[in-house]
């Protein structure tokens, strides 16, 4: 039996038999990794066949919660969903908050582990006796939003929360989302196309169980600490006002806002589509996930576009990043991607990689079917998303992502796609931030930055990084050195905020979460006595799985690097005009300090 | 009683899980006595509560198990209860439910509600002020064939409506 704090059973599901099969979660098993991601990437290093075709019925996908998730922990709203990805072919997975990880939580399974492929489109029901089968032909092509009333209605449940592919998924556009509570993604990796080839068109919980952790009394007092910790935060009421979308005045003022492609760091009309015009024209509220006090994210009404969001990443995908200065056109995107269930990162990457290629001679519109972009042409960034969406025409191939794209045309306008290990780069330049860099280049998941989400380094925290690192330097943006200490570090308190669970943004870019409250969080809560020493080794270890996880799909250190781009090409101006990325040099640092 | 002003719930739920937590020392949505809907359609959040309403449907208990408290709150005596699940069915607005054969209804925490400490933003206001109560009648009219979650989601979405009128003022 798991201890307090966990759901206590596994969930089977295997989709071609339409059978379950209900397991009671190891407790030797799970302590060992204590939960959500890095008991995912444990069960699939255990259990999936490596060589498996991501897109078939024997890939396993996994929706794993922690023993912390759904409890009075603020913002422990997080649940990780997890398989072999279609995009990189290596190890794929994608956290998300908002509302359904909680209930997930009541259900009492700590995992649901899903496999085959059903006949026609499905969505599964999960109470807390097991799971309820449901053909969903008349769902075909709905968006997430119609998809959760429609199963919402049908059962008669307005609590149900579901976590839903759109038409993209279906489709099997190898960048498809899963999304949740309406507007909450699980955006990178390809899940969405995942659950599309297993033709399960939904996942919904309700649960009628509790949390219920070893020391209430002990364990309020640490929540408590939390919560104040959250509110007395300097950048509290930045956050509370903008959420991410702060990041784009903020890199935009130290030159690494992606703007054209990451041929440029300085955007010229940045105060046309920031997070504070956003907030003063368009935003209508604040939401906020699961039992979390900071409320950073955000509903907006631009005309007949309304939803929630967006975060940074979608509004520099779909303005700066491909030259944009239209805000509504933002919003617009922003409200079609999670409604199709379209990833905004890799979506921005095949189109900004072709308008680069076709400015620069690479690429000809004969070559795609006609297709012709440019920088910052609305039109046809929007007619390129619906093809893409609905694989139609050009959009096959579009749908595919760029890394696949680029492989039918020449070496130079391969080398323009800015992506590591076939999963696009987010946005941020790396020129500018060094951790950042290193992140993207080792990052198990391929080109990302929340595996360590290297925030301090941008914090100037020269003292508190000197104790911590041993150099003043980690806590400077463009030093390299004290980037590999800094990187195994918070790698490790990343993965411990995925596992537990709570929100990477307040446990990290906060630097809220550390080792110590973490153990007595999880001493309170689970009544296992973790100590933060404990707690390191047990992060540090699922790090190595995930390594030889990887290692079984092919990965190799040839692969830990970053595009040419960031090595090679200086940035041509503003405040980190002329720097690169000595990448090899970093990756060594951090190989050395892995033993790997 | 407790106000709900809808127009400023993000949707976080705080009030829910302080709500289960401090009642039971347990969290979820089922053990609490506040129940926040999201209508992920109309971007509107709010929390259901009793209101102590003008009507007072639920009172009219087969067994006699209900009487009103100081504060107005509808107190239920768990020895007399025989969990028939009146009440619930009664509530216009889906602020009563049973679990159990346990019946749970907010009881104002004595006069000190853990919902309206727990709520940041200032969504959730205790007044000791003997105000005219809330009428439900409109409410019990449209809601007779509806179960418990469906009558919650109505009177959410119902509350709801001068607030997107608002937002499509200013921002349509």
């Amino acid at each position: 039996m798991a201890s307090y704090g966990y759901g206590g059973n596994i969930l089977r599901i295997d989709l071609s038999d339409e059978r379950f099969k209900i397991e009671k979660t190891s407790a030797s098993w799970i302590k060992s990794v204590i939960g959500g991601r890095a008991a995912n990437t444990k069960r699939l290093f255990e259990e999936l066949d490596p060589s498996c075709d991501p897109l078939g019925p024997e890939n396993i996908i996994i929706f794993g919660v922690g023993p912390l998730t759904g409890s009075l922990l603020p913002a422990s709203a997080y649940y990780t969903v997890t398989a072999k990805s279609p995009m990189t072919g290596i190890l794929g997975d994608s956290a998300a908050g908002g509302q359904f990880a909680a209930e997930m939580k009541l259900t009492g399974f700590d995992q649901i582990i899903i496999t085959g492929r059903a006949e026609t489109l499905t969505y599964l029901l999960v109470n807390n006796n097991g799971v309820k089968f449901v053909k969903c032909e008349e769902l075909t092509g709905k968006t997430i939003v119609e998809t959760t009333s429609s199963i919402r209605k049908v059962q008669r449940d307005h609590s149900i929360e579901v976590a839903a592919i759109g038409p993209a998924g279906e489709n099997l556009v190898l960048f498809a989302t899963i999304v949740s509570s309406g507007n909450r993604v699980n955006g990178r990796t390809g899940m969405g196309a995942v659950m599309g080839s297993k033709k399960l068109k939904a996942l919904g919980v309700r649960g009628l169980g509790a949390v219920e952790v070893a020391e209430p009394i002990a364990f309020l007092s640490e929540v408590q600490k939390m919560r104040d910790a959250i509110a007395a935060h300097n950048e509290y009421d930045k956050r509370y006002r903008l959420g991410t979308t702060m990041l784009m005045n903020d890199l935009n003022s130290i030159g690494i806002l992606p703007t054209n492609h990451f041929q440029e760091g300085v955007c010229d009309y940045v105060d046309d589509i920031s997070g504070e015009r956003l907030a003063d024209e368009y935003k209508v509220k604040n939401k906020a996930c699961f039992n979390c006090n900071l409320h950073c994210s955000r509903y907006y009404v631009a005309g007949e576009y309304e939803a929630e969001g967006p975060e940074f990443e979608t509004l520099c995908s779909f303005s700066s990043r491909l030259g944009s200065d239209d805000l509504p056109f933002a919003l617009e995107m922003n409200t079609w991607l999670n409604q199709m269930g379209l990833d905004s990162i890799s979506t921005s990457e095949v189109i900004g990689w072709i308008i680069e290629c076709q400015e620069k001679g690479f690429l000809s519109p004969e070559e795609l079917d006609g297709l012709s972009i440019s920088w910052g042409d609305v039109e046809s960034i929007r007619n390129a998303v619906n093809l893409l969406t609905l694989r139609e025409g050009i959009g096959d191939r579009l749908a595919d992502g760029a890394t696949k794209l680029s492989k039918d045309f020449s070496e130079e306008a391969q080398k323009l796609v800015m992506q590591v290990k076939g999963l696009d780069i987010i946005c941020g330049d790396p020129r500018g931030i060094k951790a950042y860099g290193l992140t993207y280049a080792i990052a198990s998941r391929g080109g990302d930055h929340l595996r360590a989400e290297p925030y301090f380094e941008l914090t100037n925290r020269l003292e508190e990084s000197k104790r911590r690192f041993g150099t003043e330097k980690a806590a400077m943006r463009m030093e390299e050195e004290g980037k590999a200490a800094l990187v195994t570090y918070s790698e490790k308190i990343a993965l411990l905020t995925d596992s537990m669970t709570m929100c990477k943004n307040i446990g990290l870019c906060m630097d809220v979460l550390n080792f110590d409250n973490a153990s007595a969080l999880l001493k309170s809560g689970t009544g296992v006595d973790y100590s933060a020493e404990k707690l390191q080794k047990l992060m540090g270890d699922s790090v190595n799985l995930q390594r030889k996880l990887n290692e079984k799909f092919g990965v190799s250190r040839e692969d830990d690097t970053l595009p040419d781009r960031f090595v090679c090409e200086p940035l041509p101006r503003g405040p980190t005009k002329g720097s690169t990325v000595n990448i090899d040099k970093m990756v060594e640092e951090y190989y050395r300090m892995h033993d790997w | 009683m407790i106000h709900v002003d809808i127009s400023k719930c993000t949707g976080c739920r705080s009030c829910e899980a302080a709500c289960s937590f401090f009642h039971t020392s347990k969290v979820s949505n089922r053990l609490a006595r506040m129940k926040v809907m999201h209508i992920y359609e109309t971007g509107i959040d709010g929390p259901v509560v009793c209101v102590q309403c003008e009507e007072r449907y639920c009172m009219d208990c087969p067994v006699d198990a209900m009487t009103i408290g100081a504060f107005g709150e509808v107190i239920i005596a768990p020895t007399i209860c025989n969990a028939c699940g009146s009440c619930e069915r009664k509530c216009p607005i889906g602020a009563i439910e049973q679990l159990d054969d346990l019946v749970y209804v907010c009881d104002l925490c004595g006069g000190r509600p853990k919902c309206v400490d727990a709520c940041t933003e200032g969504a959730i206001i205790f007044t000791q002020t003997s105000k005219t109560p809330i009428s439900l009648s409109e409410m019990k009219n449209r809601t007779d064939k509806m179960n418990t979650s469906e009558r919650r989601r109505l009177y959410v979405e119902t509350k709801g409506q001068a607030v997107r009128t608002s937002w499509r003022g200013e921002h349509g």
